[in-house]
């Protein structure tokens, strides 16, 4: 018996970045284990923009080495690294003044302890072994503390900069959802009434938004299983990144007996596409207990996850157009 | 360069706010739903009667694309209604329904701001508003660069370790007064100052809680202010203003903008009775009051201000709300509000208002 | 209310653009309105940028690194989400801010860069079976078909024309310089029942305007487009007995807008337009869903060939959303492209003595409507 207590999700892709004729070469050369300023006027800005922040104007890919070493200008210690900080032990996250550099550059300083920490602090930029042309490539250490690399120079420019985004989250079922979840484990289908206007949703947000009233438990209806398909298309798969489907499916609405809003997002796989009609009168059938699945529902989107089985044809008449059109959606 | 502030009389006639959260159970239309049927109850008014819906809340928050289209929900939108949405704080949903109205042609304009924080971790998200190439990727992140700015201060000679906690200590203190307050006691400075860093020189209470919840107000204009209302709070100036987004390019020791804000207002810092202000790292008050010339006569948030509770996206138009109660409520003739967006006070906007004399 | 007219207009080429930064193309695009409207970035008094959401770049609320390249330091910037529609509420955001008399110039960019993230991903919510934005308006597109009687080749009709039309425009990112009746509906049916060739790209690009008023038109060397009118409707996404294939959302927008404009007959009236349409049966669906003509007869005004460049009210002439889809400059640039055609600076695909334009976006679940109207006549009566 699962308890529906909280849904978690991870939101995660992997951004390619161009990187442009500016911030690539810089970018390049971080992934050859060096630092590179762009020339501005008569001064020289690292890292490099891609034009003079007075002026507005464009600045010429006019490159030229800084470091590797620098004097830490402002800094803070953060004691407890999130999975996102470049070091994750306590480190600073520092304002360096490259040597060759009129403008400072923001970035980690790995330091043996906050102790060691202060305005005037020279540091020196020290490269990670594995490097791909971003600015996590580099990061710095105090002079006194760090030591020489041989950084090898890699093949080719870094046109492209990745950047896995991947970001967690997990809130509580709001109440209403949970009950929605647990009567699908029941094997049932569990809607809200409104008490202001009478509409049954299925599944219900919580509320009748069209009246601005809240529901309750005491509004919870039971609804049968057989309803109209009002809607449908066939999805030819695409590939993206996490993408796991492979085979073109119906995704169909499904309008149940004596609800006033459409099952959305039902994919039907046990009709073959060619009889598959709006208007067909169809019956869920769940899966046994113990192999509902209820992925993919949590407080914003509905469906039924992975708890119906399949929509069985029932064998009665056609709904006509005029009668089920009204709940496409 | 023009950034008049149109000649229109507009009004704040209700405003409502839910708690401070730490976590709410239910979803954000509903807190927002609550709002508006509260509005709606306070001016008599039906949905239908309300020219223009605005509002700001931000998606990645509670990381879905499109999470904004079922705030929908929480407003009404049946009949349909002329709405609009940005991607910010609410006070900026503010600032384009000041302009609307300053059109001249509608009369009302609902304004909304609303977030969870509680379903990701902040930290890491908010590392996300910086440079994509340069430092999001080493998840810079708002308490680092709040760090940064109080080290600046410290290192400057314009604040002590002691001046943060004293922000704390008073903020915190008055959160217990404010019952939509999600943090609030009474702690002495030496108290709070005896505590271990966080990300050195802040110190855990020198940050803002995680927080969810929503604020929302009806503005009017002219007599239809007047028709909703008996306590119109005028609206007497609106600006904001952006700084670069390299932090090694600013002065993180002072709040340029909200100079340059206030200066285009032409506002005299001693003539507030009240300024709510966003600060949600202690440092940011003394930054702000230097910017905005605010005398030791104007009260500097009674409501406890973010510290005492912080959902992002409502938090600026929370402010804008509780000056705007006081002086409903009679306790303050003036006031100034405060909103701030990205990492360090990088956006600054103003907000100023008068009740009638 | 002061007035307010589009004074330059700039775009990027639309396609994948690999070669530049997101910095890049917005300050392409803001480079070539201010050149156009002879203006330089210290004459802006504020910014105002749309694009759709953030998880399509994976950077968040980007008026915050943005505003360097957008010349906004020191300035008012702001950012308008509204779903697909954004373009163009972004568009009539900018305008509001003359039109309250609190600007004299502003710069308003809509854009989106698709290649560095994945669009159906981001546009499914981040999960695995998404069903992208085709696989959610195709049902809808099922259920016109069977009410409205339109036989399937209205569709196929619809892609060719639009992407004809493209091949006049340099800024677009399709140029299907061998597209047929044939070739569509021989590509792969991705969501049944449009076919991969009836469905818009995924582009890269920024599109920009500047607006100013009366005393910034008089001062600009170009002939203006003059802001009529504009109007925005939501509803709710879904609710018992939603009409999802002309909503009342859409129908209250249009009737605002024509109302606002002093238009009594839109189709006689407004001499062409930009409408948004990102699968090839939106266009009739949207002639219908405003208005332009009665239910059931979008597809005839198709078939018929009335929305072709030579016919009687051309739709898309730019080549449309069907021809390059950067979603976050979409909408925008329906709204430009209008502003172009009465400007006169519509090139190749310009209709001859174009006076009155519509621009067009919607978003959402078909939700968000925003629509304006201009004109090369300040005060056009009908």
């Amino acid at each position: 018996m699962t308890e529906f207590v909280s849904t978690s999700y991870n939101l995660e892709y992997p951004y390619q970045r161009t990187t442009g004729p500016v911030t690539g070469p810089f970018l390049t050369g971080l992934r050859d284990g060096k630092l590179l300023g762009i020339r501005c006027g008569d001064k020289v800005l690292c890292p490099p923009l891609e034009f003079d922040p007075d002026t507005l104007a464009e600045l010429e890919p006019d490159f030229v080495e800084v470091g590797p070493g620098g004097t830490v200008e402002n800094w803070t210690w953060v004691s407890e690294p999130t999975r996102k900080h470049p070091l994750q032990e306590p480190f600073a996250f520092a304002t360096i003044k490259v040597d060759g550099s009129d403008t400072p550059m923001i970035h980690a300083i790995k330091a043996s302890s906050v102790d060691v920490m202060e305005r005037g602090l020279r540091v020196q930029a020290m490269y990670r072994e594995e490097r791909v042309g971003a600015i996590s490539d580099v990061y710095f250490m105090p002079e006194s503390e760090a030591y020489d690399q041989k950084i090898p120079k890699g093949k080719g420019d870094v046109p492209i900069s990745e950047h896995l985004i991947s970001l967690d989250f997990e809130e509580n079922f709001a109440p209403t959802r949970r009950r929605y979840l647990e009567g699908l484990q029941a094997g049932k289908f569990i809607g809200q009434k409104s008490p202001a206007s009478g509409k049954v949703y299925i599944p219900s947000k919580g509320y009748d938004p069209i009246e601005r009233v809240a529901m309750t438990e005491a509004d919870d209806v039971e609804i049968g299983f057989k309803g109209t398909v009002t809607t449908f298309t066939v999805i030819t798969p695409v590939a993206y990144y996490g993408q796991e489907e492979t085979e073109p499916y119906i995704r169909a609405s499904v309008l149940l007996d004596d609800s006033d809003t459409p099952l959305g997002q039902q994919d039907i796989r046990n009709i073959p596409i060619d009889d598959f009609r709006a208007g067909m009168r169809v019956e869920a059938i769940f899966r046994p207990e113990n192999e509902r699945d209820f992925d993919g529902i949590d407080n914003r989107w509905g469906g039924t996850g992975g708890v119906i089985e399949r929509w069985e044809p029932t064998g009665e008449p056609d709904v006509p157009f005029e009668v089920f059109s009204e709940h496409v959606y | 360069m023009a950034n008049r502030q149109g000649t229109e009389d507009i009004a704040i006639v209700a405003v409502a706010q839910t708690p401070s959260y730490r976590a709410y159970q239910e979803t954000e239309p509903l807190l927002l739903m609550s709002l508006t049927n509260e509005i709606l109850t306070e001016t008599g008014l039906e949905r239908n009667d309300i020219d223009f819906t605005i509002a700001g809340s931000c998606d990645y928050l509670s990381g879905l694309p499109f999470a904004f289209v079922s705030n929908v929900d929480g407003f009404g939108a049946w009949p349909p209604v002329y709405e609009s949405h940005l991607e910010m704080d609410g006070a900026w949903a503010l600032f384009e329904a000041i302009v609307r109205l300053q059109m001249g042609d509608i009369d009302t304009a609902l304004v909304a701001g609303s977030g969870k924080s509680s379903p990701g971790r902040p930290r890491e998200i908010f590392a996300l508003q910086t440079n994509p190439y340069y430092h999001a990727p080493i998840g810079l992140d708002p308490i680092s660069m709040a760090g940064l700015q109080a080290n600046a201060m410290l290192d400057a000679g314009k604040a002590t370790e002691a001046d943060f906690a004293e922000v704390v200590s008073r903020s915190r203190r008055d959160g217990l007064k404010n019952p939509f307050a999600q943090v609030a006691k009474d702690v002495s400075v030496d108290d709070l100052l005896a505590e271990p860093y966080h990300t050195q020189p802040l110190r855990k209470h020198d940050l803002p809680p995680i927080s969810d919840g929503a604020s929302m107000l009806l503005l009017a204009r002219g007599d239809r202010a007047r028709e909703l209302t008996d306590k119109p709070v005028w609206i007497t100036g609106i600006d904001h203003r952006m700084e670069s987004s390299h932090p090694g390019l600013r002065d993180l020791t002072v709040s340029a903008s909200t100079k340059i804000a206030a200066d285009n207002l032409g506002i005299d810092g001693g003539a507030f009775d009240v300024a709510e202000l966003c600060v949600r790292y202690s440092p940011e008050e003394l930054l702000l009051k230097e910017a905005l010339a605010l005398t030791d006569s104007v009260r500097i948030n009674p409501s406890g201000g973010p510290l005492c509770g912080h959902p992002v996206m409502a938090t600026g138009l929370t402010r804008v709300c509780e000056a705007a109660r006081l002086i409903r409520k009679g306790e303050a003739g003036t006031a100034l509000a405060h909103a701030a967006s990205g990492a360090a006070l990088q956006q600054n906007l103003i907000c100023t208002m008068k009740g009638d004399a | 209310m002061e007035r307010c007219a589009v004074i330059g207009i700039g775009q990027t080429k639309y396609a994948k653009r690999h070669e530049i930064t997101m910095d890049g193309l917005v300050r392409w695009a803001a480079k070539n309105a201010l050149e156009d409207a002879q203006l330089d970035w210290k004459d802006i008094d504020a910014v105002v940028i749309g694009k759709a959401p953030d998880a399509l770049e994976g950077v968040m609320m980007p008026e915050l690194s943005l505003a360097d390249a957008l010349g906004a330091i020191g300035k008012p910037i702001h950012r308008v989400h509204t779903a697909g529609s954004v373009g163009a509420s972004t568009a009539i955001s900018a305008a509001t801010l003359i039109e309250s008399g609190m600007y004299d110039t502003v710069l308003t960019v809509g854009y989106e860069k698709q290649s560095d993230g994945n669009a159906t991903w981001a546009l499914g919510g981040g999960r695995s079976g998404s069903q992208g934005a085709g696989g959610s308006f195709a049902p809808w597109i099922r259920k016109y078909i069977m009410g409205s009687g339109a036989p399937p080749e209205v569709g196929i009709k619809v892609a060719v024309k639009d992407r004809l039309n493209a091949l006049r425009n340099p800024n677009a990112h399709l140029h299907l310089y061998d597209i047929t009746e044939e070739k569509v509906r021989e590509s792969p049916m991705l969501w049944d029942p449009l076919h991969f060739l009836e469905s818009c790209p995924s582009s890269d690009g920024a599109a920009a305007m500047v607006l100013s008023n009366k005393a910034g038109v008089e001062k600009s060397p170009n002939k203006p487009a003059w802001v009529i009118a504009h109007a925005k409707r939501t509803e709710f996404t879904q609710f018992p007995g939603r009409d999802t294939v002309k909503p009342q959302a859409g129908v209250d927008c249009a009737e605002a807008l024509y109302k606002k404009a002093g238009i009594t007959n839109p189709r006689k009236q407004i001499d062409c337009a930009e409408i948004y349409v990102p699968f090839s049966w939106y266009e009739p669906m949207w002639l219908e869903g405003h208005l332009i003509t009665p239910e059931k007869e979008g597809w005839k005004m198709t078939l018929e060939g009335a929305t072709e460049i030579t016919g009687d009210f051309p739709v898309n002439m730019s080549g449309g959303v069907l021809s390059s889809n950067p979603i976050g400059a979409s909408g925008m640039i329906r709204c430009l492209e209008a502003a172009n055609q009465v400007r006169g600076t519509a090139g190749e695909y310009q209709i001859d003595g174009a006076r009155v334009a519509l621009g067009h976006a919607y978003g959402g679940a078909a939700n968000y409507f925003a629509m304006w109207i201009v004109s090369s006549d300040p005060d056009p009566t009908f």
